[in-house]
């Protein structure tokens, strides 16, 4: 690989660096999707592999006494799409 | 050039001219008419419009007439299968009885929403989805 | 113009579309254009009784604006092929659409494309 795509001049090098990587992306929607990131273009449309997806559950009409319980539901994809105007942040995998 | 044309948008909607459709809009509406133009954007063309709502296993239609719909409005267009749309389980009945609980249910539907997005706004900090009601 | 060639490639092949209205849609990816609106036909909607006005709809165009995710064959994707393409910034997308159509067309992997 080119020594220069290793250096970071704007956000999207750092997703480029997360190719091929497991990947944390929030969405709009109390949504959250974990997967092996394969491609991404300039409006952060994604494509992912083995994606796991959490979504948040609340039930307002058990909502006597804050705090609500906010329940989880998971669901497992192969290869899934993410449309770009979902995202609210893809967050690389942690380097130790 | 001839391969290319499944990949425009007019591709994907010019068998549908003339045919009746079903077009779904943001805000939930859902229309009945007959698609006679369309362009780039989606923008769409329908004559001899009804507007439809539905509640349980009921159906009602109200009468629209034509309509030019502004494409960042339609969420989807569906082409009606005739055959199957006379074998639908769903009783037709008067349109001003339905519409009555189509707007409370609609209203339920939205205080809910309203309270589940705030309740996670508060304890997560989630955006809610869309921004500018996204509400179909 | 990647995205677009990807979905391009993947034409007839099961797709799942999900919309943000929650609606989510399996059928066969007929056409796609370049603002990602799918055009599905054959189609079955997950959760029918929840959505009876989608009953007598056998085909239908979403518009890519609306959508949330589209589940795709994995088998179909070619992930290193993708990796590549995403890398080199690609604006060829020209010779991805050729390779990943042959390659779905008799799984064979064109390796001169990238030398």
């Amino acid at each position: 690989m080119d020594p220069s795509s290793s250096s970071i001049q704007e956000p999207f090098d750092l997703i480029r660096l997360s190719l091929s990587e497991r990947v944390y992306i929030k969405l709009r929607g109390d949504r959250e999707v974990t997967g092996v990131l394969h491609a991404y273009d300039g409006h952060m449309n994604l494509i992912l592999s083995d994606v796991e997806e959490t979504i948040l559950i609340v039930d307002p009409d058990s909502a006597t006494e804050a705090p609500v319980p906010v329940n989880v539901a998971k669901r497992k994809m192969d290869m899934l799409f993410v449309r770009g105007d979902g995202v609210i942040l893809v967050s690389p995998p942690s380097r130790a | 050039m001839d391969s290319l044309i499944p990949f425009t948008t007019s591709g994907a909607l010019v068998d549908c001219v003339d045919r009746k459709m079903l077009v779904i809009l943001r805000d939930g509406r859902k229309l009945h008419g007959v698609l006679r133009s369309y362009d780039q954007f989606a923008n769409l063309v329908l004559e001899d419009t009804y507007e439809r709502i539905y509640h349980g296993n009921t159906f009602a239609q109200d009468w629209r007439g034509l309509y030019v719909i502004r494409g960042e409005n339609v969420v989807l267009l569906g082409e009606i299968d005739l055959d199957v749309e006379d074998d639908v389980p769903l009783k037709e009945v008067d349109y001003q009885t339905l519409e009555p609980y189509c707007k409370l249910e609609a209203e339920k539907r939205k205080q809910r929403d309203d309270a589940k997005a705030q309740i996670l706004f508060d304890q997560n900090g989630c955006s809610k989805e869309g921004g500018e009601g996204d509400g179909y | 113009m990647l995205i677009f060639s990807v979905f391009k490639t993947l034409t007839d092949q099961q797709v799942t579309v999900e919309l943000k209205n929650d609606l989510s849609i399996t059928g066969t990816l007929k056409s796609v254009d370049q603002f990602l609106n799918i055009r599905l036909d054959n189609i079955k909607v997950s959760d029918e009784a929840r959505h009876p006005h989608m009953i007598a709809v056998k085909n239908c165009f979403i518009r890519g604006s609306v959508v949330r995710y589209v589940q795709l064959p994995a088998d179909h994707v070619d992930t290193q092929l993708l990796e590549d393409a995403t890398r080199r910034g690609d604006n060829s997308t020209k010779a991805i659409v050729l390779t990943l159509t042959i390659k779905n067309r008799n799984a064979e992997t064109l390796k001169f494309h990238y030398g």
